[in-house]
Formats: C-alpha cells, sequence, structure tokens
C-alpha cells in the first residue's frame, strides 16, 4: 500500500509520512492525505496537527474508560467505546488502531472479531483484555509515527 | 174551448161519515172487478178497515205468509192478525199503519223484512175518499235483489274508503295521482312528510317542481311521463327537492293509471332512501380503506422481502463465479432463475400495489424516446428465439426531448415487448411506434408491438388488462408471470395520459397491442440543456470539475452534520468548508438532529447523519425526520460498510450512504447529486 502512494509522499516533500518507518502498514495513505489536504498551511499543518493531537487526548481517556469499564465487565459500554474511537481512527486512516477497535466492538456484543457469529460472555471477556492491550500498542506506534512527523518527538 | 155539456155533470158525490164498525162495504161477489183485484193482485196485500180489521187477504199474501187457513184470517184486527201470520211483524205494521194514518200519504217502511231468503219491505197505502180514510192497502214488495245489490254496493264503498284512507295516511311513502299532463292530482301524509308542502300548496301544479334546476332544464321530469307511458312502469333513484330547497335521495316509481282505455293520470310512489344511501357510502368508505390497508401492506410486504432477495441475488452471481461441479452448476442455475422470476413478481406486485393505493407517482424528466424505444429494442434482439424476427420501425418525427418518466415509458414497451417475444414461436415480432398527433403542449406517441404469436381469443380479450388475469391458466403453464404486467401498463399509460389496447392482428395470426402517452413539451430552454448535455456527453469532459460545481452551489446551502465523534466532527466540517458549504450546523445525536432539522421552515438543504450516535441512532433519527414529512437529502456516513447495510439504510429512508472514512471525491459526486436533485428541474 505504502509503494503505491510514492507519488503523494513525493508530493509532500520529505515530510511524507509514509517515509516513516512504521507509517505504513498503521496508516491508510489516501485517508491520511486528505485530512493534510485541508491544511491551509504545509508548514504549519495547523489543522492536521490539531486534529491528531485531540485523537492522541481522545485514545488516552478512551482507553482509560475501557480498562475501568473490563474491570466492571461492562460488555456493551466497551462494544461503544471500541465503536466511537474507530469512527474517529477510520477518519484519521489509522487502519490497525481501527481494525482493533472494531473488534472490541464485536467482542463487546458476544460475537466473533468478524461480527458473525455469538461467543460467550467469558471468551468476549478474555479476548476483550488481549485486543484492547493490542489496540493501545498499536495506538503508541502510531503515535510516534505521527509525532515524528508533526516534529514532536519530545 | 168548451167541453160539451154533460161531461162535467157528475153529481157531488154524497157525504160520508166516519163509519162506526166495519162498515167498508168491499164486494162480496167473486166474479166483480174489485174482487178479482183484491183477491188476485201478485203483490201480497192486506186491506184493513178503518178500525184496522183484516177485510181482505190476496192470495199471494197468503202464499208468502205461509197463512194457509185465509178465512181465518178476515175480520180480526191487525194486532191478531200479525199473531198468527210471519209477515208482517206487528211492529212493523204498527209503524207503518200509524204514519199512514196520520200522513195520509203511502209510507214505505225503511226496515226489512226477512223470511227465509226472501227479502221484504211493508207500504201502507191509505185510501181515503171525501176526507174519510176508507181504508188501508198494506202491501209486501219482494226487495230481494235490490237489497242484495245495495249490500254489495255499500261492501264496496267500505273498500274503497278503507283503500283511500289507507293511501291518504301512510307515512313512510309519498302516494299521489298526477293528470295526465303531470300535475299533482292528490297528495298524502307521506307526501306532505316528505316533500314540506300541503295539498293546498301543491294540487295542480306540476310534478316537477320536486326535481332539481339541471333534471328539469335536461327534461327529466317529462321523459319519465314518457317512458312510463312506452313501459308501463318507471323506476328512477336521485336527488329530489323538499319545499325549504333541502334534498333527499329518493326511489320513484311511476306507473300510468289506466279506466278502460282512458289514461286516468299517473301513480308516483316515492320512498326517502337517504338512510339507506348513508349506510351504503359508510360500507363504500369502509371498503375503500380495506383496500387502501391491504395494498399498502402489499407495498410494504414487497419492500421487505425485495431487499434480502436482493442480497440473494448477488451472492448467487458470486457463487455461480466459483467453481462449482456440473450438477452444483445446475441447481445454483435453476436457483437463479427461480430468484429473478420470483424478484419480477414481487417488483411486479409492489408496482401493482402502489399504483392501486394511488401513491404511485411518474416523474417528470427530461426523456428522448426513440433512445428508449431503441434500448429496449436491442435488449430483446440479444436474447431472441431464432425462429422469431424482431423488427422495429420509428417514426422519425418522435420527439427526442419530451417530459415523461422514462423508467415508467420503458416499463410500459419492455413489457408489451416481452409478452410478444414470449408468446411467439415463430414468425415476426414487429415494434411501431409513431407521433400520433401533436399540439402547442404536448406529444401524443402510439406505441405498437404486432407479434404473429398464440393471439388471444375474443371471448378473454375484455379481461387481458383485469390485474391476475392470465390466459394459459393450464396446469401445466408454459408460460410464467403474475398476470399482473399489463394491469400495471395499463394503469402507466394511463398515468401518462393515454391509452392501452388490444386487437387480433389482421394479418391471421397473433396480436396488436399499443399504448399511446401523452408527454408535455419542455420548455425552449430545458431543450437546449438537454442540447448541451448531449453535446458534454459527447465531447470532452467538463470544462467545470464537479468539485468546482458543488462549490459554486455549495455557498448557498445549508447542512446539517449529525456526529457524535468531536473529531470525525472537526474534520467534516473542515472538509464541507472546503467544499464550500458556509452553513454547517452539528448535532451531538440523533435527537438533536431531529429537533434541528424539523425546525419551520425547514432549516437545511442537506443532513449527514452518522449511524451510530447515543441517545437515537441514524436510522432512528431519519424515520422521524421523515415521519415529520421532510424530503431533505439525508446522506448516511458509516464504518459499517457492509453491502446489505448500506442499501438498508436507503430502505429506511435515508437518500443515499458513503462508507466512513469519508473519501473527499465520493463525497463531492454524492453531495452534487443532492443538490442537483433539490433543485427544481
Amino acid at each position: 500500500m505504502a509503494s503505491a502512494n510514492s507519488q503523494d509522499e513525493d508530493r509532500h516533500g520529505d515530510e511524507g509520512i509514509m517515509s516513516i518507518p512504521g507509517a505504513s502498514d498503521s496508516i491508510d495513505a489516501a485517508t491520511f492525505e486528505q485530512i493534510l489536504e485541508m491544511d491551509e498551511d504545509e508548514e504549519e499543518r495547523e489543522f492536521s496537527k490539531s486534529i491528531v493531537y485531540d485523537f492522541f487526548t481522545q485514545a488516552e481517556s478512551t482507553f482509560g474508560k475501557m480498562d475501568s469499564n473490563l474491570e466492571q465487565k461492562n460488555l456493551r459500554t466497551l462494544s461503544e467505546l471500541g465503536h466511537f474511537l474507530k469512527g474517529s481512527s477510520a477518519t484519521l486512516g489509522l487502519t490497525k488502531v481501527k481494525d482493533s477497535c472494531e473488534k472490541i466492538q464485536h467482542f463487546g456484543q458476544k460475537k466473533d472479531e468478524t461480527g458473525t457469529n455469538d461467543i460467550s460472555e467469558e471468551e468476549g471477556l478474555a479476548k476483550l483484555k488481549t485486543t484492547i492491550e493490542q489496540a493501545k500498542q498499536e495506538f503508541y506506534d502510531v503515535e510516534k509515527v505521527l509525532k515524528k512527523f508533526y516534529n514532536d518527538e519530545s | 174551448m168548451t167541453a160539451p155539456l154533460g161531461l162535467f155533470d157528475l153529481p157531488t158525490p154524497p157525504t160520508i161519515t166516519p163509519p162506526v164498525s166495519a162498515a167498508v162495504d168491499l164486494p162480496k161477489n167473486e166474479d166483480s172487478l174489485v174482487y178479482d183485484i183484491f183477491r188476485a193482485v201478485p203483490i201480497p196485500t192486506l186491506v184493513l178497515d178503518p178500525a184496522l180489521v183484516v177485510v181482505q187477504v190476496s192470495d199471494s199474501y197468503s202464499q208468502v205468509s205461509a197463512a194457509f187457513d185465509r178465512e181465518q184470517l178476515l175480520g180480526i184486527h191487525i194486532d191478531a192478525f200479525c199473531a198468527k201470520v210471519t209477515l208482517p211483524s206487528l211492529a212493523s205494521a204498527t209503524k207503518a199503519i200509524r204514519t199512514a194514518q196520520e200522513t195520509a200519504r203511502p209510507y214505505q217502511l225503511d226496515e226489512v223484512l226477512l223470511t227465509g231468503t226472501r227479502t221484504w219491505s211493508l207500504r201502507t197505502l191509505p185510501i181515503i175518499r171525501h176526507g174519510t180514510l176508507r181504508c188501508i192497502l198494506m202491501e209486501l214488495q219482494d226487495i230481494t235483489d235490490a237489497h242484495r245489490k245495495r249490500l254489495e254496493l255499500e261492501e264496496r264503498l267500505y273498500t274503497n274508503e278503507t283503500f283511500r284512507i289507507l293511501v291518504e295516511t301512510v307515512k313512510d311513502y309519498a302516494i299521489f295521482m298526477l293528470d295526465p299532463q303531470g300535475n299533482v292530482a292528490t297528495w298524502n301524509e307521506g307526501a306532505q312528510h316528505f316533500k314540506g308542502y300541503t295539498k293546498n300548496e301543491i294540487i295542480g301544479k306540476h310534478f316537477s317542481n320536486f326535481y332539481s334546476q339541471a333534471d328539469r332544464d335536461d327534461g327529466k321530469p317529462e321523459r319519465e311521463l314518457r317512458d312510463a307511458l312506452r313501459d308501463g312502469r318507471v323506476e328512477d333513484e336521485g336527488w329530489r327537492y323538499r319545499k325549504d330547497g333541502s334534498k333527499f335521495w329518493a326511489n320513484v316509481v311511476i306507473t300510468p293509471v289506466y279506466r278502460g282505455d282512458t289514461l286516468l293520470g299517473f301513480s308516483k310512489v316515492t320512498r326517502d332512501l337517504s338512510e339507506r344511501r348513508k349506510a351504503e357510502a359508510t360500507l363504500i368508505a369502509a371498503y375503500e380503506e380495506a383496500a387502501r390497508l391491504k395494498s399498502e401492506f402489499l407495498a410494504n410486504m414487497s419492500h421487505e422481502i425485495r431487499t434480502p432477495m436482493h442480497g440473494m441475488l448477488s451472492a448467487l452471481t458470486l457463487l455461480l463465479d466459483t467453481p462449482l461441479n456440473p450438477e452444483q452448476l445446475e441447481l445454483t442455475r435453476v436457483i437463479q432463475e427461480s430468484g429473478e422470476v420470483l424478484l419480477q413478481v414481487i417488483n411486479d406486485i409492489l408496482d401493482y400495489s402502489k399504483l392501486e393505493s394511488g401513491s404511485f407517482s411518474i416523474s417528470h424528466d427530461i426523456i428522448n424516446v426513440p433512445d428508449i424505444i431503441q434500448s429496449v429494442f436491442r435488449a430483446h434482439q440479444k436474447c431472441c428465439k431464432p425462429e422469431v424476427l424482431l423488427e422495429s420501425n420509428l417514426d422519425p418525427l418522435l420527439p427526442t426531448s419530451a417530459e415523461g418518466d422514462s423508467l415508467r415509458y420503458r416499463q410500459i414497451v419492455q413489457n408489451l415487448l416481452s409478452n410478444a417475444v414470449k408468446f411467439t414461436e415463430e414468425g415476426n415480432v414487429r415494434l411501431n411506434a409513431k407521433l400520433q398527433d401533436e399540439d402547442n403542449d404536448s406529444f401524443t406517441i402510439l406505441t405498437e408491438v404486432i407479434d404473429t404469436g398464440i393471439g388471444v381469443s375474443p371471448d378473454v380479450a375484455g379481461a387481458l388488462f383485469t390485474p391476475f388475469t392470465q390466459f394459459d391458466n393450464s396446469a401445466t403453464k408454459r408460460y410464467k408471470g403474475t398476470g399482473l404486467g399489463l394491469s400495471i401498463s395499463k394503469s402507466l399509460a394511463e398515468l401518462m395520459g393515454g391509452s392501452i389496447g388490444f386487437r387480433a392482428n389482421p394479418e391471421g395470426r397473433g396480436s396488436i397491442f399499443w399504448f399511446t402517452s401523452r408527454l408535455k413539451k419542455c420548455e425552449q430552454l430545458k431543450q437546449i440543456e438537454n442540447l448541451e448535455e448531449k453535446l458534454d456527453a459527447l465531447s470532452c469532459p467538463s470544462p467545470i470539475s464537479p468539485f468546482e460545481e458543488l462549490k459554486l452551489a455549495a455557498e448557498s446551502q445549508r447542512v446539517l452534520l449529525a456526529e457524535d465523534n468531536p473529531i470525525n466532527q472537526k474534520v467534516m466540517q473542515k472538509m464541507l468548508t472546503g467544499l464550500g458549504f458556509k452553513h454547517i450546523d452539528v448535532a451531538m445525536d440523533g435527537k438533536e438532529a431531529v429537533r434541528l432539522s424539523t425546525r419551520d421552515p425547514p432549516p437545511y438543504h442537506l443532513i449527514l447523519m452518522d449511524i451510530n450516535m447515543p441517545v437515537l441512532d441514524g436510522v432512528g433519527a431519519t424515520k422521524e425526520i421523515r415521519r415529520a414529512g421532510l424530503q431533505v437529502p439525508i446522506v448516511a456516513m458509516t464504518a459499517n460498510a457492509l453491502k446489505g447495510q448500506a442499501e438498508s439504510y436507503i430502505a429506511k429512508g435515508m437518500t443515499a450512504y458513503i462508507p466512513k472514512p469519508v473519501d473527499r471525491k465520493l463525497l463531492v459526486k454524492l453531495l452534487l447529486n443532492c443538490v442537483k436533485r433539490a433543485e427544481p428541474g
């Protein structure tokens, strides 16, 4: 997918995000490009940056809520949280996080990861636990890529 | 003139003093004339002297009174006499004698005397000479026949009277007579009750007073009398008017009345059917309501069935692309074919029930008639049996731009042509279309499909366009279908201001089905636009990109964005602003979206709706907005981009859907469609 978008990278010069290691398998280039195109100034990247950093905040707080709801075995809320974060991660093209969030959404509804077959509550909880951790990890990975893109590697 | 002398020279009769005893000197001589008169008179007669002693009895009397011993009866007082005989009774005899004595005139007793089978009346005649009562004759008169006739007459009179009273007093019918000219001759209570006129007001007036002005102008009253004379009776149901001008629904029967061969006039019986009519109207309304509900139910059901059918058929198409062994392939094909037939049936029922419930409307796009006909023709050409020659003949005058519904026009042509091909095993099928008529506003187009197929027998031709009718009702049923096609085509043709029909092919075999449709002419401007569109389609891509086109249109468009995720909100807002939209409102959930969009006047040209939202989801919000009667385009945004689901959103009232993450190009295309659609024309 990354190689197919080499032209886009060129257009954004050295700042092409797909050139950043780890980007190609966690970010959908076309979608993210679309966000970048909304920036009025390609140097400042004020709009996309604000969105991305908003997302960081949203993700942190959502993961926090997921942890506490996991403890309370509140599957329904977990599913809703999964859906919520899926929406924003999809908009930004953060495919890996989005996919994991979709799984969280399904497990919370006591369905398997494709959302077609029923699973038990215990199974759901077990899968939720690992998937939430996986989603967090994927989020941290992509967060690094994005921070690097916005030259914020503090 | 003088009389000869001597003739008047009669001697003055001697003064007779009333006799003290029975001194009536009746002739005793049996040979005398007077004796004969008294004795042999055929009327039963008694002669009484002034003292009321019976002095003579006629033989005829002896016979009727059963007085056999005549001699014993003579010389006794009438009181004693009456005790011995059957007639007359003492009371009547006394009364008759007294009256005759007092009045000195003949007296006929009114009372009737009966003996066995005969009826008698009693008459007394006082015989007075020189002011002195000489004797009294008492006669019995046989009145048997006269009496019987009188009784009969009385009975008849009574019956007539009863009928008169019956007719006059009956209140539930207006019954009255008209004279031969139609003027009211009699009037009853019912007539007064129904029509409000009293007898005095209406007698002599013409009965057309009860009719409406329109009926009078039309000559209906006169016509009814004429018809009644011709047919012996006329019955009519309609409005009749009261004196006060109010009307009632009446059943009227007019019958001419004759005596012998003379026309006396007409009897007119009117019933008030207002109540029955009201009941009928209620029934009809209930029936119509039931029919409408049935059609609605059918439409809903068909719609619900169609969605999964589409899913099934697409899955089958995919299945057919997978490697299947010959047996599986065969079975899958059977499923597919049956599925397609079923879908056609469902579509037919859906169309039919929509047409039935009156909720079917045809659109008014610019259509190109020859293009439509040709495209249907080409489609059939490809799958036509080799034994059948398919030809088309299009009038060059057919309009290439007219206002109409291309889909529905196509549907009729398609239906007629596929029927023709279906029922024709060999020979040819010809499709003719020509401009039949043209005026300032519209074109009338005649489309004919002529085949050499099995044809339609004359006895079923009348029911051709009746729903659910098929002419191959045999158990084997060679030709499949719902029998709705022609009925739908008929309704569609009528919606297009035309008609549809059938006639046998004059060449001997097969049928000709034809329909006409009236298409409105386009305004000049639209024609130019149409030409430009054609030009655009022909030449290079349009000089103006969809993006720029949208940007031009977007400025005036107010948009509602319903999205609960703040990040998505922000991105979508930014994207919409970038596309030129200036007025963007945001709703955090479905409920807010409903509240914002249902304000009056409707504030938005367009709504972008997330599906999963708290409080009320996008589907629910759409339903409420539609329920509020708003037709604003609603675009669903969803990450659940499963194929079937997207269609289900549209089924639930959404206009279009776009998968998340929202692709800008796709959004531009979609929004452009919505914006164009919202614009008139």
